[in-house]
């Protein structure tokens, strides 16, 4: 038998985004996907129509086909003139009308396509953008089921069964890609970029622990044998994989496994042939679930409680004049207009709050420091959030925006820096401190000792937050500049006798010597000289 | 004149001007339905009776009335009426006649039922039905059959056969039912009484216990038209949480109803004088065509070919809807729940709950639509039938309009092809009973607006005043207002619905 000589990777894609409208997919009871109500205890967000009592009626939340509208035009999709709503018949106990609302022929969205950002490779330098293009097949909505729990919560062991209806007809956006992924490193950017992009929307938290977004990968390999025989594998669909990490295990594991299950069996991709099969978060294995999945007969049919859904051309511009700046947008923009570099822009547009915050801190630099330049500005910004306060936030394991430093307190310390009254590590202990005193109304390290407020006077007004500067001034991290103190510094220096060799090398030509003499000035004023204003001094001095 | 002898308005005039208070009224209501309701040779109309809360109801209206006057408290202000039970109500059960809702009470109103108490009615009780309204006799109730008031040993068509006896025998000047493909309006005519099918999405259906909905419409049961009327105008309007209600306002169905419709024209399909009628139903819907041509209306020949095609489409397209309305009924979060042992499984406890709570006839739709339904067949018979269904209301597009003004304003039919058949008589033989259907299902196959209303008498053995005979009009979409005033041009012709039932 023909050994093999290569195998490579294909999957498509399917997402189960649910998305954070307040109400439901067809009725008012509220929804866990909205942040208000993730919380609840179970069977309390529910209502006639959730549970599926008799007499109930669906009726459409426009919402969430204005969110599912946002999405697919971020996709690049076509949004669908007319479509409709389509029944799903199965039992199951999480399923309360025992068929789901989906659509059936006529998807909200289709024909879509995204380029998403790579990681560079190791062999790549770190500028490099690499892209590639997804195909998306289709992106339609449905209701989600209940969950059905085999223990109390809590943990307690029961022999039964029971459900919880407070997911039952979340609206779902199910979006469906074409098997354009080679490996899993795509996928899970693709999943990245597409839970970034609902973030962007505001179409959703894009919380996996909490399910907002699930994954369902179908994978095979083709395998190309040493005699030239190309041999596709069956199908696997994985069921409800709901964070990257297990994304990654699953497809990784199937690519791995594949090739060996077909030396065993010798089944090859066909009618018939596809099966499910669920992820082992413990074990790292994929275990069989179904094996037939034509087996199935959905019985789908026009739900003729609902009345189709016609998208006029005003009602997808409006929905399209919704549509925010999206984060590989924003990432370009900020290449083209503040000069950064691609990892950068990637890592400030990685993540909805810190993008935001990064923009109100360019706008802030702006307000604060009358003539600068906006791409100077950004170039500022850039790097405040991502050395000072990356640094931190990893250390912390939060997000920058979540620091406690404000956009405006960061865009004050650029200010000092700018007009030279701190050095950079003051600059960074200030950063250190602002953070420290956590909240954007100017924390204990901001404020003023004052007599406790009068009950008539706002909280605002009774306590005027300290200045950055201020606070800079307490901690002694402004930059001495007075010409007096820096002579007697730089005296002192030039007379220790440890510095004679050098001073003789600068007075000799040898200018490049006199970063020692200014770093003993910087060392001997504890941080606080000017070091440009040292250095003029000295060259002074030394009459250059 | 005894009190339940009153017409709705009759009896709603009288509580207004405090002549009968409420509770007097809602006392004969429930006196008349305690003495011919139950035991045995009751008429079994009823499903459950709200004795007290009825009566406490009543109180509280009339001290409204004295308080407010009835007008504030609305136009149906102390009036007895009933509903079938497959409506819900936030007390009391809602069973569809069923085994498998047996104990089920709904924690909401259907918004037509809210509709007639925010109205000042008073809900005396839920009348019987065909299971989940799937029949013709409503001798598929799992809580056994309703008798005609006029011949004990006959059906009273259904499925809202509950609902047309209790009007007919006077226990209610008025009632609602539903009508998927027939069921208020040929029980109307077996039972003698006014049955209006709204046009659909005229009428609300949230709280309507589905079974086919884009067929499912609620509409009332009255003695005369202008009760019918009156019903109509507080049942109709639009309602946010059904998407299939229209948006637009009903106009009143009282203000021009005695006002005759000039230059009336009306269509008789050739089926509707065809052989399969029984020859007393011929012979009245004969002296009906006179009746209306006496006064002055005109009378067209048209052809509704498909009219004949009519019953093989419903019975593809209802069962298909009921086969996936009916499927929630499980026994897993309300409901009749069988028995299982340790050793079965989930199936066991869906089939098991499922055989032991729906009786034979939902069954058969049931499997009949999932069938239907299935792949492979899906194209062959769902999809056909709902060709066949767009082809029938082109159909009627094409009689009502026309560019120089409608060719006809109605269609004129008997409700359906026979007086009042003996109970069990067509039991064993579904497909005759689907027939009885055969004027009435093409209303709600093209949605247009329909109403049965007394045509006559024939004489049968075991019924000594009679049995009546139902003639159906069917009118364009939205046009029930017109079409009421072209039935009551006809109620006043003769005197069939002063007739009482001899009990």
């Amino acid at each position: 038998m023909a050994e093999i000589k290569s195998v490579e990777l294909k999957v498509g894609l399917e997402v189960h985004v649910e998305l954070a409208t307040r109400t439901k997919m067809f009725t008012r009871a509220p929804s866990p996907a909205h942040p208000d109500y993730d919380d609840s205890p179970p069977n309390t967000l529910i209502d006639p129509l959730v549970l599926g009592l008799p007499g109930a009626l669906p009726v459409m939340n426009r919402e969430a086909v204005e969110m599912s509208m946002l999405v697919g035009l971020a996709l690049g999709c076509e949004i669908a003139e007319f479509t409709k709503w389509d029944r799903k018949s199965y039992y199951y106990p999480d399923l309360p009308k025992n068929y789901q609302i989906s659509q059936y022929d006529l998807p909200l969205c289709y024909d879509g396509s995204v380029y998403i950002p790579l990681p560079p490779t190791p062999e790549e330098d770190d500028e490099h953008e690499r892209h590639k293009r997804i195909g998306i097949i289709r992106a339609h909505l449905e209701e989600d089921s209940g969950k059905l729990l085999h223990e109390l919560p809590g943990g307690h062991a029961i022999d039964y069964s029971v459900v919880d209806f407070n997911r039952a007809g979340t609206p779902l956006l199910e979006i469906v890609t074409q098997p354009d992924f080679v490996n899993a490193d795509e996928v899970v950017a693709f999943a990245q970029f597409l839970r970034n992009i609902c973030r962007f929307l505001g179409v959703s938290e894009g919380v996996m622990q909490k399910g907002h977004m699930r994954f369902e990968p179908n994978i095979n390999t083709i395998i190309t044998l040493d005699d030239g025989h190309i041999v596709k594998t069956p199908i696997v669909e994985i069921k409800n994989l709901n964070s990257f990490r297990s994304l990654r295990g699953a497809i990784e594991y199937e690519f791995k496994e594949q090739p060996e299950r077909w030396k065993k069996d010798g089944k090859e991709m066909g009618p018939g042939a596809k099966s499910t099969r669920g992820w082992d978060d413990v074990k790292l294995v994929t275990l069989m679930q179904r094996e037939k999945e034509d087996a199935h007969d959905y019985r789908y049919f026009p739900d003729p409680d609902l009345i189709p859904v016609q998208v006029s051309r005003e009602w997808k511009e409006k929905v399209r004049e919704r549509l925010p700046e999206l984060p590989h947008v924003r990432a370009r923009r900020y290449i083209h207009d503040y000069a950064l570099h691609a990892k950068e822009a990637a890592a400030l547009t990685d993540e909805h709050d810190v993008c935001l915050f990064y923009e109100e801190t360019v706008e802030a630099i702006v307000q604060a420091i009358p003539g600068v330049l906006s791409d100077r500005a950004g170039r500022l910004a850039a790097n405040m959030i991502l050395q000072q306060g990356a640094k931190r936030a990893n250390e912390q394991a939060v997000l920058v925006n979540e620091l406690g430093i404000t956009p405006g307190q960061i865009a004050e310390i650029v200010k000092l820096r700018e007009e030279e009254k701190i050095g950079s590590s003051a600059a960074d202990e200030l950063f250190g401190l602002l953070c420290e005193s956590g909240g954007s109304d100017g924390g204990s390290a901001l404020r003023a000792e004052s007599p406790p407020a009068d009950k008539e006077d706002t909280a605002q007004r009774a306590v005027p937050p300290m200045t950055v500067e201020a606070l800079a001034e307490q901690h002694n991290l402004l930059q001495v500049r007075d010409e007096g103190q820096l002579d007697a510094w730089i005296d002192e220096v030039l007379a220790d006798p440890a510095n004679a060799k050098t001073v003789e090398d600068v007075k000799g030509g040898k200018t490049a010597a006199i970063g020692r003499l200014v770093g003993g000035v910087m060392k001997r004023s504890g941080g606080a000289a000017d070091a440009k204003a040292v250095r003029e001094r000295l060259e002074e001095k030394l009459g250059g | 004149m005894e009190l339940h002898d009153h017409t709705l308005i009759q009896l709603r005039d009288a509580i207004a001007r405090r002549e009968v208070s409420s509770e007097e009224a809602i006392r004969a209501s429930l006196a008349r339905i305690d003495s011919l309701d139950t035991g045995e040779n009751g008429l079994n109309a009823f499903l459950e009776v709200f004795h007290d809360r009825a009566l406490d109801d009543a109180r509280a209206i009339d001290r409204r009335i004295a308080a407010e006057g009835a007008e504030a408290v609305g136009p149906l202000a102390g009036v007895p009426v009933a509903i079938k039970d497959n409506m819900c109500l936030d007390h009391g059960r809602t069973t569809c006649a069923s085994r498998i809702l047996e104990n089920y009470e709904s924690p909401y109103t259907a918004t037509a039922v809210q509709r007639l108490i925010d109205a000042g009615a008073v809900i005396v009780g839920k009348t019987n039905l065909d299971e989940f309204a799937m029949g013709s006799s409503t001798e598929h109730s799992a809580f056994g059959p309703t008798l005609n008031p006029w011949d004990r040993a006959r059906a009273p068509g259904g499925s809202s056969g509950g609902s047309a006896a209790a009007v007919a025998a006077r226990m209610v000047p008025g009632a609602l039912g539903s009508d998927t493909g027939g069921s208020i309006r040929q029980p109307a005519g077996l039972c003698g009484v006014v049955g209006v099918k709204p046009t659909y999405g005229r009428v609300s259906r949230y709280g309507l216990v589905a079974f086919a909905s884009s067929l499912d419409q609620i509409g009332p049961f009255a003695r005369n038209c202008a009760d019918a009327a009156l019903l109509m105008n507080v049942i109709t309007g639009h309602d946010p949480l059904d998407s299939t209600s229209v948006d637009f306002e009903a106009p009143d169905h009282l203000t021009e109803l005695e006002r005759p419709l000039e230059g009336l024209r009306l269509g008789v399909p050739r089926l509707a004088r065809s052989d399969q009628n029984h020859p007393e139903v011929a012979r009245i819907f004969e002296s009906a065509i006179e009746a209306y041509s006496g006064l002055g209306a005109e009378i067209v020949d048209i052809e509704l070919p498909l009219m004949k095609s009519g019953v093989a489409a419903y019975y593809i397209v209802a069962p298909a809807e009921a086969s996936s309305n009916l499927a929630r009924y499980d026994g897993v979060r309300y409901g009749r729940r069988a028995e299982i042992g340790p050793n079965d499984d989930l199936v066991a406890l869906y089939a098991r709950s499922r055989a032991e709570g729906f009786g034979s006839e939902v069954q058969r739709r049931i499997m009949l639509g999932t069938f239907a339904l299935s792949s492979g067949y899906y194209e062959a018979y769902y999809n056909t039938a709902l060709k066949t269904r767009r082809l029938i209301k082109n159909e009627f597009d094409a009689v009502f309009a026309d560019a120089s003004g409608p060719r006809v304003h109605a269609v004129l039919t008997p409700s359906s092809p026979e007086p009042a058949f003996k109970l069990g008589a067509k039991l064993d033989d579904p497909l005759a009973m689907y027939l009885e259907d055969i004027y009435t299902v093409t209303a709600n196959l093209a949605g247009v607006a329909g109403v049965s209303i007394p045509g006559g008498f024939v004489d049968l053995p075991g019924a000594p005043k009679g049995l009546p005979v139902g003639l159906q009009l069917l009118c364009p979409t939205f046009a029930e207002a017109s079409m009421l005033r072209i039935a009551r041009m006809f109620e006043k012709t003769g005197d069939w619905n002063s007739r009482a039932p001899e009990l």
